[in-house]
């Protein structure tokens, strides 16, 4: 790692100034993304900001019919949390099964939405759900908040303030883990609200996460595993990598959505 | 590790443009993602230093190619290395063919063969063909929109 200056801000304006005063100065979640990207020298921000202080960015309460997170909630808070399970069941479960203990306990919500690695897993249940993302100079729809691979519309010195969920009326997901990283080689977020469907897949595409409409409008009709059976997804959209290649990535794709809304009920 | 990845993409300008625009310093140094500066040494070599930026990775390149089997203003084989210090290097070569498409316009076909090692290899392996794949796309967007800005 190479030096840097530490800031650890207690409110988001400070942390806006921060990083408008520094525009190579990185944001610091729960730090399993940046930390040891650090110590292995591939990135050298000359400055890092903590929000582990910040308390405005905590939080998970229920406010109307919508679930709000707050930015810098961790994984295993979601996964433990009363508020969560009430109102959305299905993302204690993904929150929990996110990388290892050490992972939740310390990574976030708005680090790993912010982040968008293409083998994420909220950005799964983001885009599924229809959440808004609240940063702290706007709101975004996840319909247009994850543009490809680790790219989003957060503009420069943008900070993700709280993630706001719909409730829904069914959501489950399931994902086929690497055995090793716990990353999603393929996951797929299915929600059903009223007579809507909608899908996102992580993991697969080579392009990050996505709704898959085939799946949508078979879902819409009938909400079943079985309106998925023979679900195609284009292998030529898929990543290959040295996990699996995309004709594999394709197969799962559809047995994952079968096995989704087998658990949304 | 090895990459290979193929494409085509249709470019917004006669063959005999989109070859001298491949070729041209000015033209590349605004296509290439993150380029920070690219000369050429000479009517077939050219120098290049890209910072390349995917995700929580930095790293800067300095690169170094060599343009072979030139048949203008049809195809040639660009060819080289990039070294990105502790991140990495990435060493090998792409075929480029042009052909006439409809509407004054060219087809230009790509094939890559690399070889990436190092760090951003051993550690990002399941990310760099979509890299790859996403920083090629960037190139010719890039590339598409100098070619439109001139006419």
């Amino acid at each position: 790692m190479y030096a840097f200056q530490y800031h650890r801000p207690e409110t988001v304006a400070d942390a806006a100034g921060l990083l408008a005063a520094n525009k190579e100065a990185k944001l610091l979640a729960g730090g399993h993304t940046l930390i040891p990207t650090m110590k292995q020298r591939l990135a050298n921000p000359p400055a890092i900001v903590d929000l582990s202080r910040v308390a405005e960015l905590k939080g998970i309460d229920k406010r109307g019919s919508a679930l709000v997170i707050g930015a810098m909630a961790t994984h295993d808070e979601v996964a433990g949390s009363a508020a969560v399970r009430a109102a959305i069941p299905g993302l204690c479960e993904l929150a929990a099964a996110i990388g290892d203990p050490h992972v939740r306990n310390r990574g976030t919500i708005g680090g790993s939405v912010a982040n968008n690695d293409p083998a994420a897993d909220y950005p799964a249940a983001v885009l599924a759900l229809g959440a808004t993302i609240a940063t702290n100079k706007r709101e975004i729809k996840a319909d247009d908040f994850f543009k490809g691979l680790f790219s989003t519309a957060l503009g420069d010195g943008e900070i993700i303030t709280r993630i706001s969920f719909p409730i829904p009326g069914k959501f489950a997901y399931a994902k086929f883990a690497n055995p090793a990283s716990r990353y999603a080689l393929v996951g797929v977020a299915v929600a059903q609200s009223g007579r809507e469907a909608r899908v996102a897949v992580t993991g697969a595409g080579s392009n990050g996460v996505f709704r898959h409409k085939a799946a949508e409008a078979a879902l819409a009709a009938n909400w079943s595993a079985q309106a998925l059976a023979n679900l195609a997804t284009p292998a030529s959209d898929m990543m290959s990598d040295i996990h699996a290649d995309a004709e594999y990535r394709a197969h799962l794709v559809g047995v994952l959505a079968r096995r989704a809304v087998a658990k949304a009920g | 590790m090895a990459v290979t990845m193929s494409g085509e993409v249709v470019l917004p300008a006669d063959r005999a443009t989109v070859w001298r625009r491949l070729n041209d310093a000015d033209t590349l140094k605004a296509s290439i993602p993150g380029c920070e500066s690219l000369e050429k040494l000479s009517d077939t070599e050219m120098q290049a230093v890209a910072k390349v930026k995917i995700g929580p990775v930095s790293a800067r390149f300095k690169g170094k190619v060599q343009l072979t089997d030139i048949d203008a203003p049809n195809s040639y084989r660009i060819s080289g290395q990039g070294d990105g210090g502790i991140a990495g290097f990435a060493k090998g070569g792409a075929n480029v063919r042009l052909s006439d498409e409809g509407g004054g316009g060219t087809r230009l076909a790509y094939d890559v063969d690399a070889q990436v090692g190092g760090k951003i290899a051993q550690l990002g392996g399941r990310l760099i063909d979509s890299t790859a794949k996403k920083l090629a796309d960037e190139f010719f967007a890039n590339f598409a929109k100098a070619l439109s800005a001139d006419t």
